[in-house]
Parts: structure tokens; C-alpha cells; sequence
């Protein structure tokens, strides 16, 4: 081969070179994109404990066979599962601690107070659905007492709630907040926050929002009064249902509110967790204003001083649980004798006082009175004057379930 | 805490970043190099019918880029952009939200901006990648006008997310706030047959990368699209922040 043709040979041989090492100059990063992708998708699914919507088999083959990179970015947006990551500096499995005791607070007690002294009241709030919602509701909530809104499914409680915090608006007539809106918070009856935030980032994002001059101390005892203080670095998407509404309650709290509004706050929420909850609730009478919607009559009867009850949109009754007791519920009494029940029964009924006389079993008689002193007097007279041995003598608990019942119409009057 | 924070932290613990990222990138370097093996890609596939392709330049490489990067990658970032602008979607969420802000203009600022700084970064990265390998495999391009384009680009994608902000104020789902973005960004293309209007409309944007490189146009062309697509985003913006603030929840 002469010189010339080989000098051709080797230029044509680099040039070829100097081509292909272009190609793969050009490829290689292609390459290291999709190789890198792909296994940065596949360490993940190794490591993970649980993914979504398929089989771990089935994502290794979807990122290893459909088209790169769009196997991986599949992965990434339908099977990665994020709730169960931590963030940096979380602990291990933790349980959920108890919520923080309650401070013991003077329960303010007592009828309405004059209307310059409410927290929040409404003059013919209506909110027509058509047919549905609210009409002419005249709410009034005295400040520093826990007000349990009480009602049906439908009776508009989450409508009147959702008013009061601004969601939505009125069809006629107006409320007057009389406090600052920033010093009222909301917690909604199903709360639900980004999932890939920790339960403290949620709590700080709350407080940053309405109360930027408190430090993370505040969202430290948010947390803690929640129950939450162990969990505080996980992500939220890894949280129960139960969790999430402690979560919401926590960021309610952040900004020490004036006035908390609180939408079925025990819905959700395991007997320990209710009990929990309405403790915290109690706790806060006197210490701020309370406003909460149930249709658990026995939690609204155990933690709210003040009631309001709604049916069909409509304000039935208004005022303190003592006094909605007294005006709806006939003072009742159970008898046990050691004689034969029909004579005294038949005694007690003749009586004038008496508006209701029932054997309740062998040797019990159930007794209803036109009020309380009627039959305290009453009840010794007759039994005394038919020479009856009385066993026991004791009221019958009057519940709100009663009022409510008798209010609403859905019973008769107990 | 805050909520730009929560649009950085939206970023980078979900596949968004990750997914804008891979998607241009890979565009970025693949299309420069179908364009330069074409024909032989066509050989392989024509069963025997004979297909001729124009001969690979740089320019067409980079407008293989931005043809296909203005269609998935738009696809990627109004989907993205719906997904963090429909807060409303979810009633618990709307309200810890909602009760907490002055003016739902303080959620959309931020979504509509990390979004829109994502999708533009995501873009540029992708054309530097165009750019390498069709420098590499086509021929140089030069530098002011590749930079000059990707910015019309950029810019385009920006309008996109506040098209779908405009969108998110007429429906509370991810899927419908998408669509009517789609078809707003589907309508403009349309409008612009109209040669008078061809030049004023956003859409116009979408070729300007491959145009300002091939020395089709110059960029003072896309000055007229560049101030509506700014305005209407503006005004987009604004009329999303009044019917957001109107909404009942």
C-alpha cells in the first residue's frame, strides 16, 4: 500500500472515529437520562415497602419495557407511594399519645347574655338552596361558652358553620363576628391537607398564615395539646382518618384562637379519641369561644354549655342545656315498692299533680310530675296515705336526646 | 413555612420536578437524534415504500425539539399546573386554605409562579440538550438565537400556567380545569388561520425558537405575541382571582 493511500486510509479511518466518537458523545447522555431514570425508578421500588395501583413485578416491567423514559415517569406519578416516607430527622413507628390534660377552667354557667356581649350573632340569616338551607336563623353566642349546634342530617348545621367562617355567603340577612377574622379558626367535619407534608409542616404553614409572630414553639404545642407530638415528622399521607382530624384540631389551635368553630369534630373518631377530643373541648370554656356542630346528642350534652338546635333549616330553640332540660323535659321519677304496684299506681294517678303513671316492671312505677316540687311533695303524701313500702325514690335522668326529641317532634313529650 | 414553600416542597417531593425535568431532557436528546437518522429510520420501517427526507440540519433537529416538546412537555405542565391550582377540589383542603388567606390571590401567586419557573427551567435544560446533540450530530447553531428562541419558548409555557389558573376558576376538578386549558391553548392555534390576528396571538410563541434559529424571522417578529401573552395573562390572572374570591365552598 503506498503512502498516500494509506495517509488516506488513516484519514478516512479518523474520520470515521471522529464521527462515531461524536455519535456517542451524542448519545451518552441520552443514555445516562434514561439508564439513570430507570434506576433511580427501580432502587425506589426496591426499597419501598408498599406501591400503588399495581404488583411490584408489574412496575419493573413497566419501567423496564415500555418506551424510556415513559415507563419511569408512570412509575413516578401512579406507583410510587409517598405516604409512607418520612422527613428528614423523623423517629421510628410511634403510637399516638393522649391528648394533653385540659386546664381546670370555672365553667361559666347562666342564660343568654344581653346581645351587646355575644361573640357571634346572625339576624334572619337565610341561605336558600332552593327549599333547603337556612331560614331566618337568629343566632346568638355569648363569649367564653362551648355552643353545641345540634340537628338531623340536612338540618343545615354545616351551612350555618361554613357562613360563620366565610365560605360561603347568605341569601339574606347578616352576621356580626366580634372578633378580629384572623383570631377564628376552622376545623371542617373531613380535613385533608397535601400528603407529602409532615403533620409539624402543617401545623407552620396554619400558624405562618394567621399568626406569623408565634414561633415554633406554638406549633410544638399545637401539636402536643393534639395528641400528635410523637408523629409530629411523618407525612401526613401515612396519617389514619382519625389522625388527620387531631391535625386539623392542632392547626385550629396553632394561632390560639378567639372563637373555633369545630364541624363534627368526633365524626371520625375511635371511642378513646372522642373522649379525648370532648375533653379538650370542656377544657376550653372560659379560655375562648366554642361553637361546634354534632348529631351525637350525648357528646353535645356532656361538654356544651349553651345549646342550639336546627331543624329543616329552622332555629327551634336557642339557650343553656339547664334550661332546655327544665322547659322540655317533665321532672319524672321512679318508684320501687315492696307491695303490689297497682293500688299505689292507681293512687299516684288519681293525684293532680301527676300527668303521667306507669308500671314500669313488677315493682317499679314510673311517675311524672307537672314540676319538679309537685312531685317532690306529691310522691311521700300518697305513698304515706296508701300505707305503701317505699324501696327507693330516685329522678329519672333527664338527656338531651329527650329534649331534642320532644323539640323536633320526633318523639312524645317524655 | 410558608406558601412558596409549599410550592418548592410540591416540586421536589412529588414527581413533578423530576417528571418536567426527565420529559425535556429526554426530548431534548432524542429528537436531535432521530433527525439526524431519519431516512435510515424510514428505510427500516417503509416495507418497501421509499420515503426521502429533507437533510438533516441543525435547525431541523432543534425544531424537531421544540415541535415535540410543545406537545407532550405542554401536555406535562398544564397537567402539573391544573393539579396544584384546583385547591378547591378537595372541600377540607379549600377550607384550612381558604380561612386563612386575605385573597385567594395569595394561593394562586405562588402556584402560578414555581409552576411557571419549573416549566420554563425544564424547557431551557431541554433545549441545551437539543443543542449539544445537534451540535454534535448536525452542525452549530448559533448561540444568541437558540437562546433568543428557548426564552419565546419559555414564555409560552409560562402563559400556558396561567391559562390553566383562568381555567381552574371555572371548575374544581384537576381533569376539567385541564381540559378547558387545552382547549383554549387548542383554540388559539385556530384563531390564529386568521393571517391579521396570526402575528398578535400567543400561539405564535410555539414556532418562534425554530423560526428565530432558521433566520425565518427575526425576534422582533414575536414582539406583538410576547405583550399579549403577557397581558392576557395578566388579565387571566385577575378575572381567576375575582371568581376564586366569589366561590362558595
Amino acid at each position: 500500500m503506498s503512502l498516500s493511500s494509506s495517509a488516506a486510509l488513516a484519514a478516512s479511518l479518523l474520520g470515521h472515529a471522529a464521527s462515531l466518537g461524536r455519535v456517542w458523545s451524542a448519545l451518552v447522555p441520552v443514555l445516562a437520562l434514561i439508564v439513570g431514570l430507570d434506576a433511580f425508578c427501580l432502587i425506589d421500588l426496591a426499597r419501598s415497602k408498599s406501591v400503588r395501583n399495581a404488583p411490584k413485578l408489574a412496575w419493573v416491567i413497566v419501567i423496564l419495557a415500555v418506551s424510556a423514559p415513559l415507563g419511569a415517569v408512570l412509575y413516578l406519578f401512579f406507583g410510587m407511594d409517598r405516604s409512607s416516607r418520612r422527613t428528614r430527622g423523623a423517629s421510628g413507628p410511634v403510637a399516638i399519645g393522649p391528648a394533653a390534660p385540659p386546664p381546670v377552667l370555672p365553667v361559666t354557667t347562666g342564660g343568654t347574655p344581653a346581645r351587646g356581649a355575644l361573640i357571634v350573632t346572625t339576624a334572619d340569616l337565610t341561605k336558600d338552596y332552593g327549599g333547603n338551607g337556612l331560614f331566618g336563623v337568629d343566632l346568638a353566642v355569648p363569649p367564653g361558652c362551648v355552643y353545641g349546634l345540634v340537628g338531623l342530617n340536612g338540618a343545615g348545621k354545616t351551612t350555618l358553620l361554613s357562613i360563620l367562617s366565610g365560605t360561603r355567603r347568605p341569601t339574606a340577612g347578616s352576621v356580626t363576628v366580634a372578633v378580629d377574622r384572623r383570631r377564628v379558626a376552622v376545623c371542617p367535619d373531613v380535613p385533608d391537607f397535601e400528603p407529602w407534608l409532615s403533620a409539624r409542616e402543617v401545623v407552620d404553614l396554619a400558624r405562618a398564615l394567621v399568626a406569623p409572630d408565634l414561633g415554633a414553639t406554638a406549633v410544638a404545642a399545637a401539636l402536643r395539646t393534639a395528641g400528635l407530638a410523637d408523629c409530629a415528622d411523618r407525612r401526613v399521607g401515612g396519617f389514619s382518618r382519625g389522625m388527620i382530624q387531631r391535625l386539623g384540631l392542632a392547626c385550629a389551635l396553632v394561632s390560639d384562637p378567639e372563637l373555633l368553630i369545630l364541624d363534627e369534630p368526633t365524626a371520625a373518631l375511635d371511642p378513646v379519641g372522642r373522649a379525648d377530643m370532648l375533653d379538650l373541648v370542656a377544657g376550653m370554656r372560659g379560655q375562648r369561644t366554642v361553637i361546634f356542630s354534632s348529631h351525637i346528642l350525648a357528646d353535645v350534652q356532656r361538654v356544651a354549655d349553651h345549646v342550639g338546635i336546627l331543624r329543616d333549616g329552622l332555629l327551634l330553640y336557642q339557650g343553656t342545656a339547664k334550661e332546655l332540660l327544665e322547659t322540655y323535659i317533665s321532672p319524672r321519677w321512679l318508684i320501687r315498692v315492696a307491695d303490689d304496684v297497682e293500688p299505689v299506681a292507681a293512687a299516684l294517678a288519681a293525684a293532680r299533680w301527676a300527668t303521667s303513671v306507669e308500671a314500669a316492671s313488677a315493682d317499679v312505677i314510673r311517675v311524672d310530675a307537672t314540676s319538679m316540687e309537685a312531685g317532690e311533695r306529691g310522691i311521700p303524701a300518697v305513698l304515706a296515705a296508701c300505707g305503701a313500702r317505699q324501696v327507693s325514690c330516685e329522678p329519672a335522668a333527664a338527656d338531651l336526646e329527650s329534649a331534642f326529641l320532644a323539640l323536633t317532634g320526633n318523639g312524645p313529650r317524655s | 413555612m410558608n406558601l412558596w414553600r409549599l410550592e418548592w416542597l410540591r416540586l421536589v417531593r412529588t414527581p413533578r420536578a423530576i417528571s418536567l425535568g426527565a420529559v425535556f431532557l429526554a426530548i431534548g436528546m432524542i429528537e436531535p437524534l432521530v433527525t439526524k437518522y431519519e431516512s435510515k429510520l424510514f428505510a427500516h420501517v417503509g416495507n418497501g415504500v421509499r420515503i426521502i427526507a429533507p437533510a438533516p440540519t441543525a435547525a431541523g433537529g432543534l425544531n424537531s425539539y421544540v415541535s415535540e416538546a410543545m406537545l407532550v412537555g405542554l401536555i406535562l405542565v398544564v397537567v402539573l399546573a391544573a393539579g396544584a391550582l384546583t385547591f378547591d377540589a378537595s372541600q377540607g383542603r379549600a377550607i384550612f386554605l381558604r380561612t386563612r388567606v386575605a385573597s385567594t390571590w395569595q394561593l394562586i401567586a405562588p402556584r402560578v409562579a414555581v409552576t411557571a419557573a419549573a416549566a420554563a427551567v425544564a424547557y431551557l435544560l431541554g433545549t441545551l440538550a437539543a443543542w449539544y446533540e445537534a451540535t454534535l450530530l448536525l452542525g452549530t447553531l448559533p448561540a444568541t438565537r437558540v437562546l433568543a428562541g428557548a426564552a419565546c419558548g419559555a414564555v409560552y409555557l409560562a402563559f400556558a400556567v396561567t391559562v390553566t389558573a383562568f381555567a381552574a376558576s371555572f371548575a374544581r376538578s384537576t381533569i376539567a380545569t385541564a381540559g378547558i386549558a387545552f382547549v383554549i391553548l387548542l383554540a388559539l392555534p385556530v384563531v390564529g388561520t386568521v393571517h391579521v390576528l396570526a402575528r398578535w396571538l400567543p400561539s405564535a410563541l410555539v414556532s418562534a425558537p425554530a423560526d428565530v434559529v432558521s433566520g425565518a424571522h427575526q425576534l422582533g417578529y414575536f414582539w406583538p405575541a410576547l405583550v399579549t401573552a403577557a397581558t392576557a395573562a395578566a388579565a387571566g390572572l385577575a378575572i381567576a382571582v375575582r371568581r376564586l374570591n366569589a366561590r362558595e365552598i
